[in-house]
């Protein structure tokens, strides 16, 4: 597993509880993971401390064991190690600008360029994101003319660019319009065949068509791990309402579990 | 008002970055040690006339309007109520001369290209990231002040009134900025580490400018000249 | 050359920015003040006087290359003394209160004031342009010596400008959310308590 999380706990700093608790989980390649849950569940927290950027960057006191790649990626050697290998989508693109670059070419190659590879190679680097992302039309313009979309699907062309074995994605399509997180999430399962991916977001009813499996968190922990079936057509899940938008409607109707969880489900089972 | 970098393609623009700014620390010393008041003069001249040749007039007009309050004051302070009209001119043609010379090397060099050139010459990439992330957050920063002046005098901040009242009135304009800004760092640094910029690894230039044997040719002359005339000032 | 870390590579254009955006509030208030090293005292207050030495240094860099004039590059050790002023002021405790905070600014400026005085006459000879020109010009008109003149202009200047730039800190500093607060280990220090 290329992520393996072992009764990790963490809290913030200064935070009077914790934001994980006793969490055990892990996650591979080979389909596209759907971590959600209410806000403030902690799903955003379980990708920072999987990628080990907490406690390095946030602070704050984690116990248990992380082990990503190979390595605890928050230990001084394992941040080295990790490098470029984590790829890590941020909700709002403002703030993953580098600052540095005058075109979006420039700021989707600045990762490659940290990492110290070579010109050849981070040219075609950055064309084949350009070209899985869509974006080779806004190859040359200055990437703070962008809008939000525009900018996000930009970043994730600069995340996928230095080629992460890990896709770790925390709201990813917060600033899109419909048609732009469409194509952002068309792309997940195809990057998770060879790669783990693993998305973070309570846009359940756009995520559940490309989830293979679902981690269901609340308060810090895993209340359900599973297929989106087996985790969010149940009561629980449309109770805490975490499901898709079918399923609720479908139980309030008063349907019995497992709900239809997509336009295409609610038809199969109602249009008889 | 002409600031900053704009494309061009004179003979500044298609220099290396390290010879254009290497014309300016000339030129900051020369300024001071070459014989006043004639050496300024001849000096801030000769920089006109490159300015003119490289295809920047707009930035040589800007800087020239810089330059004019300083000569106000100066022919105020030691021409009007002073009696050395020499220290007026001297001072008058440095200032021009260096702000003409230092105009012209921000309106030629792109600052991606003066980071590949850093680059190349292994200077670590954090100073260069610092250098250019401020120049971008700056204008960033200001804007917001701006909004924030707006926003609070929309609430009834009160801009006029007793120099007390005037400074508490900075406390609300000033507070949102500092702690808006600081609400971001966690996130940037997360958006930096997970762009690797702590790697490790000696970042790759991604187009450095070529850098021709004339030009460095030039350099080596522009030394010699500043130590020339920095000798010449100490034994002379 | 010490690698920064992420944080600080976060923190300081930031810094930057703040110290050259705040003259747009003293200008929009009118008020004969620079407020441009407050986000050096932030840092030294948040982090450390090493780290508010780098935000000096930077800001000196971006104000010179932003305001195209490549001599005030020469008040670097200006920006420099306040770094490592604040940076010290702020191990002992001087954001405590209103009243230690104001003292502590009052002094920097009689520092910064002195620290600038060599190099405003020797450099510029004593015409930096904007308001403190204008009282340096005014007193030589008065009569008063050049040197003097200076001396007299920055004084006026700076010390109301750091006393104002310190109270400023230490109401950023008692409004910091517990959150924030904590991830600024010196901060503590700062306010008084550790």
């Amino acid at each position: 597993m290329t992520i393996a999380l072992d009764k990790v706990r963490y809290r913030y700093p200064a935070a009077d509880a914790d934001a994980l608790r006793e969490i055990t989980l892990a996650f591979g390649p080979g389909g596209v993971t759907l971590v959600t849950g209410r806000l403030g569940a902690g799903c955003s927290t379980l990708l920072l401390v999987a990628a080990g950027l907490a406690p390095h960057v946030t602070g704050g006191v984690r116990s248990g064991s992380v082990v990503t790649l190979g390595v605890d990626p928050a230990s001084s050697e394992g941040r080295r190690q990790v490098a470029g290998r984590i790829g890590y989508l941020l909700p709002t693109p403002w703030t993953q600008l580098s600052g540095m670059s005058h075109t979006v070419r420039e700021e989707v190659a600045f990762g490659p360029a940290n990492l110290g590879w070579p010109r050849d190679r981070i040219a075609r680097a950055v064309h084949g994101a350009m070209a899985l992302v869509g974006i080779e039309s806004l190859a040359d313009r200055d990437p703070r003319t962008l809008s939000g979309g525009e900018l996000q699907r930009a970043m994730l062309a600069g995340v996928t660019a230095m080629d992460p074995e890990v896709l770790l994605l925390d709201e990813p399509t917060l600033e899109l319009d419909p048609e732009g997180a469409r194509m952002v999430y068309r792309l997940l399962p195809v990057l998770a065949r060879e790669r783990t991916v693993v998305l973070a977001t309570t846009d359940v009813d756009r995520a559940v068509d490309v989830a293979a499996r679902v981690v269901l968190l609340d308060r810090g922990s895993v209340m359900a791990d599973g297929t989106p079936d087996e985790v969010l057509a149940t009561d629980g899940a449309v109770a805490l309402g975490c499901s898709t938008t079918i399923a609720h409607i479908a139980r309030v109707a008063g349907c019995v579990a497992p709900f239809p969880l997509t336009v295409r489900d609610a038809v199969r089972r109602f249009a008889r | 008002m002409s600031l900053g970098y704009r494309p061009g393609s004179g003979v500044l623009h298609r220099a290396h970055p390290f010879t254009v700014l290497s014309l300016a620390g000339a030129v900051a010393v020369l300024a001071f040690t070459l014989p006043a008041p004639i050496g300024p003069l001849l000096l801030t001249g000769g920089l006109i006339v490159i300015a003119m040749a490289a295809g920047v007039p707009r930035t040589l007009l800007t800087a020239l309007a810089f330059a004019a309050p300083f000569w106000v004051f100066l022919i105020l302070i030691h021409i009007v109520f002073g009696d050395s009209p020499d220290t007026a001119i001297t001072v008058g043609s440095q200032i021009t001369a260096m702000l003409v010379v230092f105009l012209m090397a921000l309106a030629a060099v792109h600052p991606g290209r003066l980071v590949d050139a850093w680059l190349e010459r292994a200077v670590p990439f954090h100073l260069a990231y610092l250098l250019v992330a401020t120049l971008q957050s700056v204008p960033e920063l200001q804007r917001r002040a701006a909004a924030i002046l707006d926003a609070q005098r929309c609430r009834g901040l009160r801009v006029r009134g007793t120099v007390w009242g005037r400074v508490r009135s900075v406390v609300p304009l000033a507070v949102p900025l500092v702690l808006g800004a600081l609400n971001e760092v966690d996130e940037r640094a997360l958006a930096l580490e997970a762009r690797g910029t702590s790697s490790g690894q000696r970042r790759t230039p991604l187009d450095p400018p070529p850098d021709r044997l004339a030009e460095r040719v030039t350099r080596w002359l522009m030394l010699v000249a500043v130590l020339g005339t920095i000798t010449w000032r100490i034994v002379g | 050359m010490i690698p920064l870390s992420s944080r600080l590579l976060a923190l300081i254009p930031l810094a930057v920015g703040i110290n050259l955006a705040m003259g747009k509030f003293a200008a929009a208030l009118s008020l004969p003040l620079f407020l441009d090293t407050v986000g050096t005292v932030l840092v030294a207050a948040l982090v450390g006087p090493w780290a508010a030495v780098v935000t000096g240094t930077v800001s000196q860099v971006a104000f010179t290359v932003l305001d195209g004039k490549l001599m005030w590059m020469a008040f670097l050790p200006v920006q420099l003394g306040v770094a490592l002023y604040a940076g010290y002021a702020a191990r002992h405790g001087a954001f405590a209160s209103p009243w230690r905070a104001a003292a502590a600014g009052v002094v920097l400026g009689l520092v910064a004031a002195t620290l600038s005085w060599p190099i405003s006459l020797l450099v510029f000879g004593g015409v930096t342009a904007g308001g403190v020109t204008v009282v340096t010009t005014l007193l030589t008109a008065a009569g008063v010596p050049l040197k003097w003149a200076v001396y007299a202009a920055s004084l006026s200047n700076d010390l109301l400008d750091k006393c104002v730039t310190f109270l400023l800190v230490h109401v950023v500093l008692i409004s910091l959310p517990k959150r924030m607060a904590a991830r600024f280990p010196a901060a503590d220090r700062a306010r008084g308590r550790s």
